[in-house]
């Protein structure tokens, strides 16, 4: 099937260029250039070597709290002076989500433009790829999952990576909240456990590469299957219908993969020759073929999942096997999806291969569409919650000053309900250009997002005035809509101004 | 008899064109109209034998199949077939339908498009004809799982209930071991073909030297209007070709000699068709109606031999309604007899099928009950602290 891919985040950048590259490597074209990275820092913009640089949108790059280098010819002369006041070490929205998707938000007009690089009628499917622990990729990935989805028909997967055991509990925090959030919006949710593939000896930094051709080699086995050319016609062949169909039950999904090597020694020439000439009707040889077979979907089964999980637990599934059609016995085809259902105890098991005449081995590829016995997202809630709670106290302890005019501000800004307002309104952490950035920014993009947005930074980084446990909830219940994205920014600044 | 034929979905259209394909190399005249209907652009570029303008995609339009099939859900593939309802029509504009004596409907029940797609397509064509249509399914394997038992389960309850005869096919039946998915279907397609053309084109030939002894047309759909599910069984032997010169006399001389053997012959034969593998294995004796037909050059067919066949038969089926009777095909190599079973009510496959598809059932349910809440406590923490990002 045809996707279009959009890279967010540095994560979610080398993804996409990892799976462009894969997609010249195995001559299988199912982007047909239809790809964008958005990127809140350029870091990961220069480390791409398939992914085209128009196709690489850098935003937020004249907010204040961004820290970017600013490319010298850029923008207008205000926004070198507001990032120079608030730059720190850390590039982009160091891992701050609120940051990100106020951002993201603040620069709709902008993603909106770059959108238009994609043309949604060519594909199937669009994939919004992202490193779930990122301030941009968390952040900015939300922001532009609900844009793809209020702006296209066709579903909205999201593919990207949860951070491991060894990285910071905020980006820990951050993934939980992705999860939550991109799984009520998007189609389906395919996370990679960076966890479960990294091995220990090494820093995580630099298996990302691995990793990320691991992802690729699975993603374009699903989802570029029969894109090749020429394209074989295959008896059982997977329709785009049918991977969707697939995923369409939503929640988080996990891939499992195998392959084996196919028997080109003599012998096996032979007794395929046998076969032929009909001299070898029904040689032991194809009955060992179906077991092969067989035993390459329980290999699939039984092999390390992107995203480990009960597979008893999956929804729907889909097995494809690539490979020379005529080394796939078509017994072992029908008994290893049989498997499947039986090892899974769904009935929705799709089947299907995609005949690649020339390959040297037989791959079996298998989603597992919505598994909901994921322990890896339990640990991560814990810790998030964990994070999230001593935060909380934290913030409490600190200050109860600023706290009442947290308060304040809320109530006031509560008052008001039109957005456009806004950029009126006198916040106390505002500068001018901020100020001016959100009026700007504004043309009519939704409100809601900051809401909640507002209420996690009132619970994690403001000084507030009920900023005791709890509040989060309680606040986000009362969702104080459209005055909330001051509020952020005002909360985002204050985080910032505090690394100093 | 005249057919219109109409392929739904991937495995309905494969058969139809195999159909053609043999028809056309043994001489027949069965199908004056093809149709393809698929959802599927690629499926639809498949058959040989069926004209570019008589094969149509549905569905473009519709999200959830946008040209590219309906990922096995029946659902959608009614749907579809309703909403472009009218194009449907339209293509039988140009069927001169008193041209034919019925319409075929061909269709895979298993997946989605066949399955969901063709009742939708029979029952507007009950609406516009009076002549019968006949449904010609291809039930799932067992190893295909419960979503196409239950897709084939339900489908099948709409076939039999709105076609004239629903004619199954077994795909289990017909497996053969050493097929790699290179060679799918095609051996079970022939197969069911060859059955299928052999049965049906039977008296096309009205200007005939045939005789008395020809079957009819009406004597088919009189056999089949019972309605119900029918199985047909196939056995064939090879005769030689009278125009081979030399060998030619040699052969004559050598069947008058085997003529006192003839009659056994014959009823061998239909001994065989019936016993050996049945498109849908059945308990014979189960069957409302039969029918047999001798495809052949009519030299071949011992009158004797007709009579103790139709005799062996209706003791078989427990019935005194068998037909039997010649389609003489004086230029054939080979002599063929099949068996219609008509209205066979014993069938452990369909029965096998239909508890299947309610295990499927209880399960695709008991999962919708639970989806979104199983999800939902997947993202959220226990306490639902952690609060989405928009
Ligand atoms: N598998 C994989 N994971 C990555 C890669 N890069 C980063 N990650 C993980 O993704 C998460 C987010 O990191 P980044 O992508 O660097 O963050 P970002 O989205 O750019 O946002 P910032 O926090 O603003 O830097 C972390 O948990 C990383 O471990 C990668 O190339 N491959
Ligand atoms: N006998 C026979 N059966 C087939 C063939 N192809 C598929 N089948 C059977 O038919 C069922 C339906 O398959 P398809 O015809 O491909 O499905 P479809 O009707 O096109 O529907 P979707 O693919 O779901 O859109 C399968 O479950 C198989 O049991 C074939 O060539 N011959
Ligand atoms: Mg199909």
């Amino acid at each position: 099937m045809k996707l279009s891919l959009f890279g967010v985040g540095d994560a979610g950048t080398r993804l996409v260029d990892k799976l462009l590259q894969a997609e010249v490597e195995t001559g299988r074209n199912f982007t047909d250039g239809n790809v964008l990275a958005f990127n809140t820092a350029a870091e990961a913009f220069g480390e791409t070597d398939t992914l085209p640089e128009e196709r690489q949108i850098l935003i937020g790059d004249t907010h204040s709290a961004v820290n970017q280098y600013v490319e010298p010819d850029a923008d207008g002369p205000d926004t070198d002076t507001a990032s120079a006041t608030s730059r720190d070490h850390s590039p982009g929205v160091a891992g701050d989500p609120e940051l990100g998707a106020e951002v993201a938000d603040d620069e709709l007009p902008e993603i909106r433009r770059a959108l238009d690089l994609v043309d949604d009628t060519e594909v199937d499917a669009a994939m919004v790829v992202a490193g779930f622990g990122g301030g941009t990729g968390c952040g900015v990935g939300s922001v532009l999952l609900e844009e793809l989805k209020s702006i296209y028909e066709i579903p909205v997967y999201v593919l990207g990576a949860l951070p491991a055991a060894d990285e910071s509990d905020e980006r820990a925090h951050t993934a939980a909240r992705a999860v939550r959030t991109f799984v009520p919006l998007a189609d389906a949710v395919l996370p990679v456990d960076n966890d479960a593939w990294a091995r220990s000896t090494q820093p995580l930094t630099e298996q990302y590469d691995e990793i990320n051709e691991m992802v690729a080699t699975r993603m374009l086995s699903l989802f570029a299957a029969g894109e090749s050319d020429p394209a074989t016609v295959s008896e059982m062949r997977i329709d785009p219908a049918d991977v969707m169909r697939t995923l369409a039950v939503g929640g988080l999904s996990s891939i499992g993969h195998a392959s084996i090597e196919v028997d080109t020694s003599d012998e096996g020439l032979l007794a395929r020759l046998m076969q032929l000439l009909g001299l070898a009707e029904e040689t032991p040889d194809t009955q060992t073929d179906a077991a092969t077979i067989k035993r390459l979907v329980r290999s699939a089964l039984n092999s390390k999942l992107t995203l480990p999980c009960d597979i008893e637990s999956t929804d729907r599934v889909l097995v494809i096997l690539s490979g020379p059609p005529s080394d796939i016995s078509r017994k072992g085809f029908e008994t290893g999806r049989y498997l499947l259902e039986e090892e899974t105890g769904t009935v929705e098991v799709l089947a299907g291969d995609e005949p690649l005449p020339n390959a040297s081995e037989i791959t079996a590829t298998v989603l597992f569409s919505n598994v909901t016995d994921v322990p890896r997202i339990d640990e991560l809630q814990e810790r998030a919650v964990a994070y999230q709670r001593e935060q909380d106290a934290d913030t409490a302890v600190i200050d109860t000053a600023t706290s009442i005019e947290g308060a304040t501000a809320v109530a006031a800004d509560a008052s008001t309900a039109a957005p456009d307002d806004e950029s009126d309104h006198p916040f106390e952490f505002h500068g001018t250009e901020e100020q001016q950035e959100n009026g700007d920014a504004h043309g009519g993009d939704t409100v809601s997002p900051d809401a909640d947005a507002s209420d996690e930074s009132t619970a994690t980084d403001t000084p507030d005035g009920d900023a005791t446990d709890g509040s989060a909830a309680d606040t986000s219940a009362d969702s104080d809509t459209a005055t909330e994205d001051g509020d952020a920014t005002t909360a985002a600044a204050t985080s910032s101004d505090e690394h100093e | 008899m005249k057919l219109a034929t109409i392929g739904v979905g991937n495995a309905g259209s494969k058969v139809i064109d195999r159909m053609v394909e043999f028809e056309q190399a043994t001489g027949r005249d069965l199908c004056r109209h093809t149709l393809v209907i698929n959802t599927a652009r690629t499926d639809l570029a498949k058959p040989e034998h069926v004209p570019e303008d008589r094969r149509l995609l549905i569905g473009e339009t519709h999200q959830k199949a946008k040209g590219h099939g309906v990922g096995g859900d029946a659902a959608i593939g009614a749907e579809v077939a309703q909403t472009e309802i009218d194009d449907i029509r339209r293509i039988f504009d140009d069927v001169e339908i008193h041209e034919v004596d019925a319409i075929l409907v061909a269709a895979g029940l298993g997946g989605g498009t066949g399955s969901g797609a063709a009742p939708v397509v029979i029952e507007e064509l009950q609406k516009m004809y009076d002549e019968p249509v006949y449904g010609l399914g291809m039930l799932p394997g067992k190893y295909e799982g419960g979503r196409p038992a239950l897709n084939a389960a339900r489908s099948l309850q709409s076939f039999v209930n709105k076609v004239d005869n629903f004619i199954a096919f077994d795909n289990d039946a017909w497996r053969s071991r050493g097929q790699t998915i290179e060679e799918g279907y095609e051996d079970m397609n022939r197969e069911l073909a060859t059955r299928i053309v052999t049965l049906l084109a039977a008296g096309e030939v009205d200007e005939s030297e045939v005789g008395e002894n020809a079957m009819d047309s009406s004597d088919i759909m009189r056999t089949m209007e019972v309605g119900g599910v029918s199985s047909i069984g196939y056995a064939s032997t090879g005769v030689d070709t009278p125009d081979d010169g030399l060998l030619s006399r040699f052969s004559e001389e050598e069947v008058s000699n085997m003529e006192s053997t003839d009659a056994a012959k014959i009823k061998g034969l239909v001994r065989r068709a019936v016993n050996s593998r049945l498109t849908v294995p059945c308990d014979v004796a189960s069957a409302e109606r039969a029918l047999i037909i001798f495809a052949g050059p009519p030299s071949e067919i011992s009158r004797k031999g007709v009579e103790s066949a139709r005799d062996w038969l209706e003791q078989e089926t427990e019935t005194v309604d068998v037909l039997a009777g010649d389609d003489p095909r004086t230029d054939s190599d080979t002599l063929a007899a099949v068996v219609l079973l008509s209205n066979v009510t014993d069938t452990p496959r369909i029965k096998e099928i239909q508890d299947q598809a309610v295990d499927a059932q209880d399960t695709i349910q008991q999962q919708e009950a639970v989806r979104e809440e199983e999800i939902e406590s997947l993202i959220t923490d226990d306490d639902n602290d952690l609060d989405p990002i928009v």
